[in-house]
């Protein structure tokens, strides 16, 4: 069990999520997703990003068009479809019950074997 | 000091270093094979080095000359090497957009992915499958493609229901496993090598297995050596003969379709260890200390041609590669719109079904591709008998392999690397292919345009046989069994096949059968019988001597007429389509008789054109064609051939057959007649014969027309005739 791949498991699953709510808030170009991202002190590298967009293009959550840029060729603009808006709401719900969870478990103090402990006590041998 | 060059990199230009631009090279080619399998790769790869064109782009206007190596290491850094995806976990993201998706949305730990079946969504080549297989039974995916392939009469319906009940999702596995030929431990090709570090094994397996025909074939000729008749029975035939030439072709194939292994990830990715910075590092470093101080100029100047070889080879699998892309996109997006029910369904077989269609094709020509080559043409003999000279078997052998062979083994090659999973967006490979075809396909143009003028011009010699009345007013009609027999090794023993004009054939001669027998009603009161022998040549005069020359003898014995089965052409001769039609002119109230056999000469169309010059006289019974059966008695009338048994007494007496049931009854008054003098006779339609015919009936007087309009077509699409 290294803690790498823990880790790293546990980014996958909200790398989606956290792109989804980026481009929910307004048409995003890639390397500025990365730099909000960065920001918010979530890594992620852009080889990592363009597949991930490329995919959720194909899948119909994205669409993207062109815009012009004043320098070079024009830009990608990614922005959610009605579909990609419902899977973000389902993945925002499934988000909120996690991080309840996980908080509510992570939050408490109060040891379970104590209070087994507790429940042995009778028949704790003096 | 180091060389600047200006690239053009995604509609930017840019001044970069040499080496960057070497290094920068080398890290898409790292991205495409990462990428190999994954559904928009050209998209991916497309926006990264847009990305990377616009970093460079601001980098320039920051005052910089030129892209050094740090700053394509910088960007690099920033994009992240494909080693870097597998660690930072998000380029397998738990398949984004698939509708399975949130089933596994809690299981992070891979193990437990292991319990269920899902088709991979990011390592596929149709629907993800076999690596999905692969992964629940942890093995390599190509292995389980090499299964499906090779069972695929039997697994073809186990696949399309698998992609259609198993759910789709992104399994993260860590086979960076590839097929390469290997550059050091080769002895051709490296192929052996490569194919030794791919499954793991020693490298002489795979060698003694490609070597082993070749041992066996040395061995048992030996044998065959010092007893002749020593037979090593079934086993040995199969592995010198079949064996030994597919996989001499596999081999070469093989070393066509997969790529050198050169930089040292390639090489880690042949033996199937996990890439990172390190290995490749202690990689390099061995690289260093043994190899390259051994053999550094030899080895580069071979290795770059090897690689050069290999980039071509690349090439192909990419037009192809796109094409079958641009074909799953467009039905991809149909797939989807048209729900989860019956348009996935549809679109899935579809899918399916181009690619396995594609693939039986071409195992089922690359089949009968190596059967002509090994087996047949080197010793065909037909093509003795039409072939004439050096150049036109150079010819034919380059159409047979260019033509024929090459999208076959381009068709294979594709598949392999399709399976193998190698990209390249090289195009060498597409443009030999290409090219040679298109000899092939010149050749082929050149050789049908020679063969066509072969069989340009036609001619006819025309006979009457001699002939004496048959007593009793019928004439028998036979076929002789052939007395022609040919022995020697090389015989090639097929005999009377409908569909061939030829019923036997061996090096030196060809037994041909076209010949058609027309029974026509006679002008006079007499029998007549007509040879008329026809070829086709280059030319009127050539096509007139190879008419001559068909040796068809027909005899009469009493009332028998004896034809031969068939005639022989030698091979200084050549096979021009030579035919040999008999005509059989009977008088009316005279009886034929034919034989059975006549049915196993192979009919062909007698088709005439009055304007262009058959302008004899009895021409135009020709085309008027009785059906009969074998062994059956005819009566002519004056409206044709009947049956005797169909002619009822009554109505023979009762209508205008009564003149005929008068001669039925008795024959010999007609007996003798001479030629042009018919008896006479109450019935208009018999004619006295014009004076012409004086000159036919000497026997050898030929008679040819070099433009006459004669239809050549098959024999056996007219062969059913027979039977109408």
């Amino acid at each position: 069990m290294n803690i790498e791949n823990t880790q790293s498991q546990m980014r996958k699953g909200i790398l989606e999520f956290c792109i989804l709510s980026i481009i929910r808030r307004g048409e995003a170009y890639p390397s500025d997703i990365v730099d909000e991202m960065r920001g918010a002190n979530l890594q992620i590298l852009e080889g990592t990003l363009y597949p991930l967009l490329t995919r959720l293009k194909n899948s119909e959550m994205l669409t993207y068009r062109w815009v012009e840029s004043n320098s070079g060729p024009p830009r990608k603009y990614f922005s959610l479809t009605p579909k990609g808006e419902v899977f973000y709401k389902e993945l925002e719900s499934t988000w909120n019950e996690l991080a309840n969870a996980v908080n509510s478990l992570t939050s408490k103090r109060e040891s379970l074997v104590s209070s087994a402990n507790n429940n042995n006590n009778p028949i704790e041998p003096i | 000091m180091k060389k600047v060059i200006n690239i053009n990199f995604q509609g930017r230009v840019i001044p970069i270093e040499e080496t960057a631009y070497e290094l920068l090279k080398q890290y898409v080619e790292s991205l495409r094979r990462y990428f190999a399998n994954e559904e928009g790769r050209e998209e991916i790869i497309n926006d990264i080095e847009a990305r990377i064109a616009e970093l460079f782009s601001e980098r320039l206007k920051k005052g910089v000359t030129c892209i050094t190596d740090d700053d394509v290491k910088a960007v690099i850094t920033s994009m992240g090497r494909p080693e870097d995806f597998d660690a930072q976990g998000g380029a397998e993201p738990a398949g984004a957009g698939q509708q399975q998706q949130r089933q596994s949305q809690y299981s992070f730990d891979s193990s437990s992915i292991r319990g269920r079946l899902y088709r991979n969504a990011d390592d596929k080549i149709l629907g993800g499958v076999c690596s999905g297989l692969a992964n629940y039974f942890r093995i390599d995916p190509v292995f389980m493609r090499i299964i499906f392939v090779v069972f695929i009469a039997a697994l073809f319906w186990v696949y399309i229901i698998l992609w259609i009940i198993v759910p789709s999702q992104s399994i993260q596995s860590n086979i960076t496993k590839r097929l390469y030929r290997s550059s050091e431990d080769k002895v051709i090709a490296g192929v052996c090598g490569g194919l030794a570090a791919y499954f793991n094994i020693e490298v002489w397996i795979p060698r003694l297995i490609f070597a082993l025909p070749l041992i066996l074939g040395l061995i048992s000729g030996g044998f065959e050596a010092f007893w002749w008749d020593w037979d090593f029975g079934f086993l040995p035939r199969i592995i010198t003969g079949s064996l030994g030439s597919t996989l001499f072709i596999t081999y070469v194939i093989l070393w066509i379709s997969v790529p050198v292994a050169t930089t040292a990830a390639e090489k880690l990715e042949m033996k199937g260890e996990k890439i990172n910075l390190n290995s490749i590092r202690d990689t390099v470093k061995e690289d260093l200390s043994g190899f390259r101080t051994r053999a550094e100029k030899w080895g580069n100047e071979v290795k770059e041609s090897a690689q050069q070889f290999g980039q071509k080879a690349k090439e192909f699998s990419q037009t192809a590669g796109t094409q079958a892309r641009t074909f799953a996109s467009e039905t991809g997006p149909a797939v989807r719109r048209g729900g989860s029910g019956l348009g996935r369904v549809i679109g899935v077989l579809f899918k399916a079904f181009f690619l396995f269609v594609a693939g039986i094709v071409a195992i089922a020509l690359f089949a009968g591709f190596i059967g002509i080559l090994f087996g047949g043409m080197a010793t065909f003999p037909l093509k003795n008998f039409i072939l004439d000279g050096f150049w036109q078997n150079v010819l034919a052998w380059s159409t047979l392999f260019l033509f024929f062979g090459i999208p076959i083994i381009a068709l294979i090659t594709w598949l392999i690397r399709r399976i193998i999973g190698v990209r390249s967006k090289n195009h060498y490979l597409g443009y030999v292919f290409g090219s040679l075809w298109t000899i092939g396909l010149i050749s082929a143009i050149i050789l049908g345009g020679i063969l066509a003028r072969n069989f340009k011009s036609r001619s006819l010699v025309e006979r009457e046989v001699t002939q004496f009345q048959p007593p009793h007013g019928k004439l028998f009609v036979e076929v002789q069994q052939s007395n022609v027999r040919y022995y020697g090794g090389d015989w090639f023993g097929f005999e009377g096949d409908d569909d061939l004009p030829f019923y036997g054939m061996n090096e030196d001669t060809l037994l041909i059968n076209t010949v058609r027998l027309n029974v026509v009603k006679s002008q006079d009161s007499a029998f007549h019988i007509f040879k008329v022998q026809l070829s086709r040549g280059y030319n009127p005069q050539q096509a007139r001597e190879l008419a001559e020359k068909i040796n068809f003898e027909v005899t009469q014995r009493d009332s028998l007429l004896l034809l031969p089965k068939g005639f022989a052409i030698s091979r200084n001769e050549k096979f021009r389509n030579q035919k040999v039609l008999v005509v059989i002119e009977v008088p009316v109230g005279k009886r034929i008789q034919l034989d059975r056999r006549i049915n196993n000469y192979n009919w062909f169309n007698v088709d005439f054109n009055r304007r262009g010059g058959w302008d004899i006289d009895w021409n135009e019974n020709w085309d008027r064609t009785y059906g009969w059966n074998g062994n059956q008695e005819y009566i002519m009338t004056p409206d044709g051939l009947v049956p005797t048994d169909r002619l009822d007494q009554d109505e023979l007496k009762r209508g205008r057959y009564k003149e005929i049931q008068e001669k039925f009854d008795q024959p010999e008054e007609e007996q003798p007649s001479t030629d042009t003098v018919a008896p006479a006779t109450k019935d208009s339609v018999i004619k006295v014969r014009i004076s012409a015919s004086s000159s036919e009936t000497s026997m050898d007087e030929p008679y040819s027309s070099s433009n006459s309009q004669m239809d050549v077509s098959s024999p056996l699409s007219v062969f059913s005739k027979l039977f109408q």
